[in-house]
Order: structure tokens, then C-alpha cells, then sequence
């Protein structure tokens, strides 16, 4: 049974549409990727997902438990952690401060956990006192999956979390969700750099004009006309 | 002369009070609260129909419960906060930031009409006079040992309340309030009831508005609409942007620069020939000033906001309070330059 179901979500701002009849999976230990053209509804997709938009139809269930109508705050405690796309850190509170708000799922004190993650990202380790709002655009996105492991999700969904970074930078954080992946997480990624998240998914769902346009492995989805499908030329259904 | 340095200490002490009210509720939380001198009148009149006896001439009022400081005191921090709980559930659910903060300030201006004109429940315009000095018959005090006395009682009140706060504000509960501060969705997400904080917040907030009001009442053993016009508010907005957002120490200092020395002091100096009450409208406008000075060349404050530390891989850094800060405060300013105006000028309090 995969970590995350999505059947035939419906969602939007408002009243009107946005994605439409979504059906994505993900497993543990394995990457899923989302990619398609701006607007083409991933933010909006995720946002739904860990309940910040309430889908008009369909479901979705995290290890078998349905979190469709969940207030959103009490999704986290279902094994569902999120990294939103920008400005995704509390940018006043220092890097420990902003971990410790995500420790709150495990009982206790989070110290040990924070720990662990600081072995994991030394980066933050080093600069655990600084104001979050002062780390570089990597590192606050570092900080923001950190800060979403702290609660050991089953699931995590990340919106974007190479955006605007360097593509040394792409490396290391695409090295951190690759291992995310074997610590027993299915992780969700939106992505824009098609060739990126072609190299390092298993699983890729391209979206385009809030329809899942085409979904299937990694290599088969590497061999269609891309360029057509991301400008709405081409009209293929499903690869696998 | 003891009088007037004994009176100034006690609206020192008050103000810190009200001021750290304010700052968990604003600096810590991010609720623009500008209906929050209504929590402090409300402390202050359920304060004093608790102290005061069923039946007095001439005044009407509810209550009457002749109960003992600090049994009446604290009945009105919980009135406060009960008023609090109200409003929080109309409001917060669905309001934030700006137009909670309208909503607010519409809401203070209602229940400030209401408590002017209907004189059943806190004597409508007239207020309440004749509020009995707490402990003055069980002591002994003249009616100048009485503000000694008051004076320092407020400054002990206010050293337990300064504790709790720190304890607040340190504690994971206080994390969580400026994690809905910054960013509320993102708070959401990470599994925080941002109503409920929210909620905690104003309650918490207001408890220490209504324990001020209650001193206040008992300090000048009357109360009545005058000293609650709704501009008030930005009086204690002016103590927390001046002393520093977000940090309790900065509430003192605020509370020290504008309340003791910008609003209180000036009174005492004597009238300008041929221009009575010259002086008090000048120290309003000074007020108005000193604010728009300090959001403009330091809206971190006197005092700013700390980072919190916690020791640690022996890593040490500087604080730094510089970034960050501009969009709250310009936001905040925008709002006060709306109403400031009004607030301080007409009113001549
Ligand atoms: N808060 C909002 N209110 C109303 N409409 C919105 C909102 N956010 C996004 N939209 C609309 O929803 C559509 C999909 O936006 P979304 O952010 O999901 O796209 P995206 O695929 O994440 O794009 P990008 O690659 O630029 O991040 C767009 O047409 C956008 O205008
Ligand atoms: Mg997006």
C-alpha cells in the first residue's frame, strides 16, 4: 500500500477548479516527481495535499487514513510533513527555534531529534543560532526540510525546494532528498528543472493546465516529446 | 512631592502591565489588538464593582460585591479575559492582521459608546468614583502613604507578572505564538492550531490588561470614560514600539520613556501663562512624534527582540535584530498614521 493515495482530487481557490480529477501515489523509499509548465497547478496541488486547500472532490489517505476533510492542523500527526515552496522558514526565529516548532509530533523533548538532523545537515548545525532570515536561499530550504523531518513523517511533500539556488547547491539538496528517501519516507517533489527531476525520481506526473498530463517511470517519461507536452501540443495520455 | 513621584512610579508599573499585554498579544503573536484599552477599562470597572459595596447613592452599577484586594483585582483580569474569549471567537476565525485589527478598533469604539451612554451597568459617563484604597483602613495609611504604598504594591504585582511573562514568552507555548506571528500557514502545516494560539494569546494578554485597569481604578479610586477614549490604545502601542517589540525588558523601558516621562511628567509642570492645558496637547503630539521617529530610524526599538540562544556546539554568534522587522512595522505604522490623528489631537485626553 503506498504512504499517500490521491483518488480523483478536485481543487481550487474559491469556487473555481484549479487541478482536476488528480490521482498521484507515492511510496516509501521512493521519489515521485511533479513537473509541468508554470501555473499548471502543483503549488496548488501540494497545498492541497497537507490541507491548506480542502479538495472539492476526491480523497486522499496517508497509511490508509483519510485526511480528505482533516482540519489542517492535525494532518501532521498523520505522518504528513510539507516544505512550502518560498520564503518557507520562520525568518526571525533562530535555525534550533525553527526545528523545535517542528518537533512537536514526537513526545519529549526534541533536543536528541534536532541532533540527529544536525548530523545530517552540518550547514545548519554550524549556524543553529542564527537567525533563520539570515541563512542563503539554500539553506533556508534545508532548514524548511529539516524542520519537516523533525516530526518524522512517512510522507513528505516538497514544493520547489531547489528553486533560485545554484546548481551546486540543486546537488546537495537533491542528495539530502535522495537520502530522505531511503530513511522510509515516500517524498513528493514539485519540480521545475524537468532534466533534474527526470535524473534523480522514480516516478514522474507531469501536469499541465491542472490535469495530470502524463504519468509514469522516470526513463519512460524521459523519452516523450517534452517540449511539445509542456506548450500543450501534444495529446498523449499515459506512458506506462 | 512624594506625591507626584510616587504617581509616576505607579503608572510606571502599570503601564509595564499593560505594555507586556500588549507585547504578547502584538510582538510575540502579531494580533494588531488596537480595541485594547476596551480589556483595560474592563479590568478596571469589574475591579471596582467588585470592591465596592451593593448600595451607594447616586451611583448605579452591577455587582457590588465589597470583595478585598486582590480577590477584585483579579476578578476583573478574568472579566478581561472573558471579554477577550468573546471577541476572539467572533473575530479571529476569520480575520487577520489589518482588517482584524479595523474589526477590533470598530468593536472598542461600540463598547466604549455603550459603557458612556447605558448607566445601569458602570454608571455611563459619570463612572465610578469613591472605589475604596485597598488595605488603607487594615494599615493604617494617610491618603499619601496610601499612593507610597500603592505605588510599590503595583511595582511587586508587576515583578510576578514580568516573571510569568518571561515564562510565557521562553517557553514552547511563546515559540509558537511568533511562529504564527511569521508565518500562520506555515505554522498550520506544521501541525500548530493557529486559532487556538491566537486565542491563548489574547486571553493571556487581556488577563494582564484587566489586572492593570484593576490597579489603575484602585489607584485613582475612580474611573469613568475619560480615561479610556479609545486613542488610549496607541498610548500603550507607543510604550511597545518605543521600548522594542517582542521583548518584555524593552515593555520597562517603554513603559519608563513614554508613559512616565512623555505623558505623566508634563502634567505636573506648570501651565503656560494665558494657555492652560497647552502643555498636555503638546505632549500628545510628542507622543505621536516620538513614534513616528522610532518606526522610522529604529522599529526594532530600544530594547529590540532577541534571538534566542541556546547553548550549544559552543557556537556563538551575535545577536543581530536589523533584518526582518520592516514589513510588520511598516505595516503597523501605516495603520497608526490612519488613526493616530484623531486619536491624539481631538481627543485632549
Ligand atoms: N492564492 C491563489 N488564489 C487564486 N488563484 C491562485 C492562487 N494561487 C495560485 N492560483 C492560480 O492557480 C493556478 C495554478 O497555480 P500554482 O501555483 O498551483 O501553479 P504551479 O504549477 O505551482 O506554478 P509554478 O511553477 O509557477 O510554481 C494559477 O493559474 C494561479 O493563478
Ligand atoms: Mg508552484
Amino acid at each position: 500500500m503506498p504512504a499517500l493515495q490521491t483518488e480523483n482530487v478536485t481543487a481550487g481557490y474559491g469556487k473555481t477548479p484549479i487541478i482536476n480529477e488528480i490521482s498521484v501515489d507515492a511510496e516509501v523509499g521512493r521519489i515521485t516527481t511533479i513537473i509541468g509548465p508554470n501555473g499548471a497547478g502543483k503549488s496548488t496541488f501540494a497545498k492541497t495535499l497537507v490541507g491548506i486547500l480542502k479538495p472539492m472532490a476526491g480523497r486522499i489517505l496517508v497509511n490508509d487514513v483519510d485526511i480528505t476533510r482533516m482540519p489542517g492542523h492535525q494532518i501532521p500527526r498523520h505522518g504528513l510533513a510539507y516544505v512550502p515552496q518560498n520564503d518557507n522558514v520562520f525568518k526571525r526565529m533562530s535555525v534550533r527555534e525553527n526545528l523545535e516548532i517542528g518537533g512537536f509530533v514526537k513526545k519529549g523533548d526534541p533536543a536528541a531529534r534536532i541532533e540527529e538532523l544536525f548530523e545530517i545537515f552540518p550547514d545548519l548545525a554550524k549556524a543553529h543560532a542564527k537567525k533563520a532570515g539570515l541563512l542563503s536561499g539554500g539553506q533556508q530550504n534545508l532548514l524548511a526540510i529539516a524542520r519537516a523531518l523533525m516530526a518524522n513523517p512517512s510522507v513528505i511533500v516538497l514544493d520547489e525546494p531547489t528553486a533560485g539556488l545554484s546548481p551546486a547547491y540543486t546537488s546537495v539538496v537533491w542528495e539530502q532528498i535522495a537520502r530522505i528517501a531511503q530513511l522510509d519516507t515516500a517524498v513528493v517533489v514539485v519540480e521545475q528543472n524537468v532534466e533534474r527531476a527526470l535524473k534523480h525520481s522514480d516516478l514522474v506526473h507531469i501536469f499541465v493546465a491542472g490535469r495530470d498530463h502524463v504519468h509514469g517511470p522516470a526513463q519512460e517519461i524521459s523519452a516523450l516529446d517534452l517540449p511539445s507536452i509542456f506548450l500543450g501540443r501534444s495529446h498523449s495520455s499515459e506512458a506506462a | 512631592m512624594t506625591y507626584y513621584i510616587f504617581t509616576l512610579v505607579f503608572f510606571l508599573f502599570d503601564y509595564f502591565i499593560l505594555a507586556m499585554g500588549l507585547n504578547i498579544q502584538y510582538g510575540s503573536t502579531g494580533i494588531l489588538n488596537f480595541a485594547y484599552i476596551g480589556f483595560v477599562a474592563v479590568g478596571a470597572y469589574v475591579t471596582g464593582v467588585a470592591a465596592m459595596p451593593a448600595n451607594v447613592t447616586g451611583e448605579h452599577y452591577i455587582l457590588g460585591l465589597g470583595l478585598p484586594f486582590p480577590l477584585n483585582t483579579l476578578l476583573g483580569g478574568v472579566a478581561a479575559m472573558g471579554l477577550a474569549g468573546l471577541v476572539a471567537l467572533i473575530t479571529l476565525r476569520r480575520l487577520r492582521t489589518d482588517y482584524l485589527a479595523i474589526v477590533l478598533i470598530s468593536l472598542s469604539l461600540v463598547f466604549y459608546d455603550f459603557c458612556n451612554n447605558d448607566v445601569s451597568l458602570f454608571n455611563g459617563a459619570d463612572g465610578l468614583y469613591n472605589v475604596p484604597e485597598p488595605l488603607t483602613r487594615a494599615l493604617g495609611l494617610s491618603s499619601n502613604g496610601f499612593i507610597i504604598f500603592f505605588a510599590c504594591l503595583t511595582g511587586v504585582v508587576s515583578l510576578l507578572m514580568w516573571l510569568v511573562m518571561s515564562r510565557i514568552m521562553r517557553a514552547p507555548l511563546g515559540r509558537t505564538f511568533r511562529a504564527v506571528r511569521d508565518d500562520h500557514v506555515t505554522a498550520a502545516a506544521l501541525g500548530k492550531d493557529t486559532f487556538r494560539m491566537q486565542l491563548k494569546s489574547m486571553l493571556i494578554g487581556s488577563f494582564f490588561a484587566g489586572i492593570g485597569g484593576g490597579l489603575l481604578i484602585q489607584f485613582g479610586g475612580s474611573f469613568n470614560p475619560t480615561a479610556w477614549l479609545p486613542g488610549e490604545t496607541f498610548v500603550v502601542f507607543a510604550v511597545l514600539i518605543v521600548g522594542g517589540a517582542g521583548n518584555n525588558m524593552g515593555m520597562f523601558v517603554g513603559a519608563l520613556l513614554v508613559e512616565t516621562l512623555l505623558v505623566h511628567l508634563p502634567a505636573f509642570l506648570p501651565d503656560i501663562p494665558g494657555h492652560p492645558g497647552l502643555i498636555e496637547y503638546f505632549d500628545l503630539a510628542l507622543v505621536g512624534l516620538v513614534l513616528m521617529v522610532m518606526l522610522w530610524f529604529r522599529p526594532q526599538g530600544i530594547v529590540p527582540e532577541r534571538v534566542r540562544r541556546t547553548p550549544s556546539f559552543g557556537v556563538s554568534e551575535k545577536p543581530e535584530h536589523e533584518a526582518g522587522r520592516l514589513d510588520r512595522t511598516t505595516a503597523l505604522a501605516a495603520a497608526l498614521g490612519a488613526v493616530e490623528p484623531a486619536a491624539g489631537a481631538e481627543e485632549g485626553r
